[in-house]
């Protein structure tokens, strides 16, 4: 009895085309229970006006490779995006690049995670290598595009407002400003902190420009002694620095 | 510290300044093995030959001077600049066992030993000798080596890409761009930032504005 209503709630289980052979055959022990392509979608109850999403229903096939590359020990990939190409081509461009090389990334993220679990060689590593750095690329080029436009608006090339400082020590560094809520004569944290030394600090800004030059003529002399040795170990080393 | 700068920090392989190269690579098991850290070795010199002198690359055709196979040329398999060595492929080699366990012999094998840059000497293509070498500069304002002897430009060995693409017989794939889509110039050059220009593009507008801040 138990038996037969399993089998008929199976039977419309299939029919109504939720359950679905899943197409493994690269990880024969990784099931997908991929959604069916004709299920309905359901629409949302509100306008979504200023919402900007993609209308793909791929859903998770998308971090799986071709099925045709599934079990392949070597998957062939193009070259990468190079900086000069990337230069020539507009925002908008580089906006869906960045998200299509994204995807690519996650997909082969997926792999080498699945191949490290199954203990086997993950099929063409470089791919990896080669995503990662085009999306460098690409973050390089829109970081160079907005520091150009900064140095003709503003005149500075670092984002960041800051300006050279001692502190209580006497040494002299840069100081990156920081974003505040509040004016700097209301900000009891900041006004604890002391830009400035006092007198008696002088005595040791003495001795440690002391220490560095004496650091940098045993520097010199090491460089020296070393070139020595090699000019006695290579002769010819010493006649070619003469010419 | 941020956890991507600590990764990159552990996947490269920060090498002590008395390190001596040897014939495998740093990052590999068997140089781990060999140079264990804190282990230290008698200092090993080596002619300092800049990076714009070296003349010699993988794929070059070379003569032996000195050593056991003295007069044989051999194409360069593998250049470490760090001890100024070439291996020539097949050429001053030694015999050995690789692969033994306790009850099998191993494979015997003929492996290269390291020459070192003054040892060989680059093959003039005119009349297949050894010569002496320059860079120099064609009336293109490429940079070439010479043969001193003849005068003849010796030519970069094919440079072979690391994954084994040869440019010339590729076909695009699904997931490649075309070669004109690539070279498709689209860039406007404009006073607009990355992100206004999306805002733009995609229709939002920002009704929201910052609260006041103060930078110090």
């Amino acid at each position: 009895m138990a038996a037969t209503l399993c089998r008929r709630f199976f039977g419309a289980l299939r029919v109504s085309g939720v359950l679905q052979a899943s197409p493994a055959a690269c990880f024969p022990r990784l099931t997908l229970n991929l959604l069916h392509k004709n299920t309905t979608k359901v629409e949302p109850i509100y306008q979504c006006k200023f919402l900007h999403t993609t209308l793909s229903r791929k859903g998770l096939e998308e971090f799986f490779d071709d099925p045709k590359n599934w079990g392949e020990t070597v998957v062939k990939s193009g070259d990468e995006w190079h900086a000069k190409h990337l230069r020539n081509k507009s925002n908008e461009d580089l906006h869906k690049l960045w998200y299509v090389l994204l995807k690519e990334k996650n997909m082969l993220l997926t792999l080498e995670q699945e191949a490290k679990r199954q203990s086997l060689p993950m099929p063409s590593p470089e791919r990896l290598e080669k995503v990662e750095k085009s999306m460098g690329r690409i973050d390089l080029v829109i970081k160079e595009r907005e520091v150009a436009l900064r140095l003709l608006q503003t005149g500075h090339e670092n984002p960041r407002p800051g300006e050279w400082r001692n502190d209580f020590l006497g040494r002299t560094y840069w100081y990156n400003a920081k974003e505040w809520p509040i004016p700097w004569y209301l900000n009891k944290k900041y006004n604890r902190r002391k830009f400035f030394y006092s007198p008696r600090v002088k005595h040791f800004i003495r001795l440690r420009i002391e220490q560095h030059l004496k650091k940098q003529a045993r520097m010199k002399s090491l460089e020296k002694k070393k070139q020595l040795l090699l000019q006695k170990k290579f002769p010819h080393l010493a006649a070619q620095s003469q010419n | 510290m941020r956890l991507t700068t600590l990764l990159a920090m552990a996947a490269r392989v920060k090498l002590p300044p008395d390190y001596r190269h040897g014939v495998y690579r740093p990052w590999t098991a068997a140089a781990k093995a060999n140079n264990p850290p804190g282990r230290r070795r008698k200092k090993v010199f080596v002619e300092p030959i800049s990076k714009e002198d070296w003349k010699v690359f993988r794929g070059d055709t070379v003569e032996i001077l000195i050593g056991k196979d003295a007069g044989k040329q051999g194409m360069v398999n593998q250049v470490i600049r760090a001890r100024n060595w070439v291996f020539v492929e097949g050429l001053n080699t030694h015999y050995c066992y690789i692969g033994k366990t306790a009850d099998y012999p191993g494979t015997y094998i003929a492996r290269e030993a390291p020459l070192l840059l003054r040892q060989v000497a680059l093959v003039d293509p005119t009349d297949r000798k050894p010569t002496e070498v320059e860079w120099r500069y064609t009336e293109e304002g490429e940079r070439v080596r010479v043969s001193l002897r003849t005068g003849r430009i010796i030519p970069a060995p094919v440079h072979q890409r690391r994954d084994g693409i040869i440019p010339e017989q590729w076909k695009d794939g699904p997931k490649d761009t075309s070669v004109d889509d690539a070279l498709d110039r689209t860039y406007q050059p404009s006073l607009k930032i990355f992100e206004e220009e999306i805002l733009e593009l995609q229709g939002i507008v920002e009704m929201r504005r910052a609260k006041k801040s103060y930078w110090y």
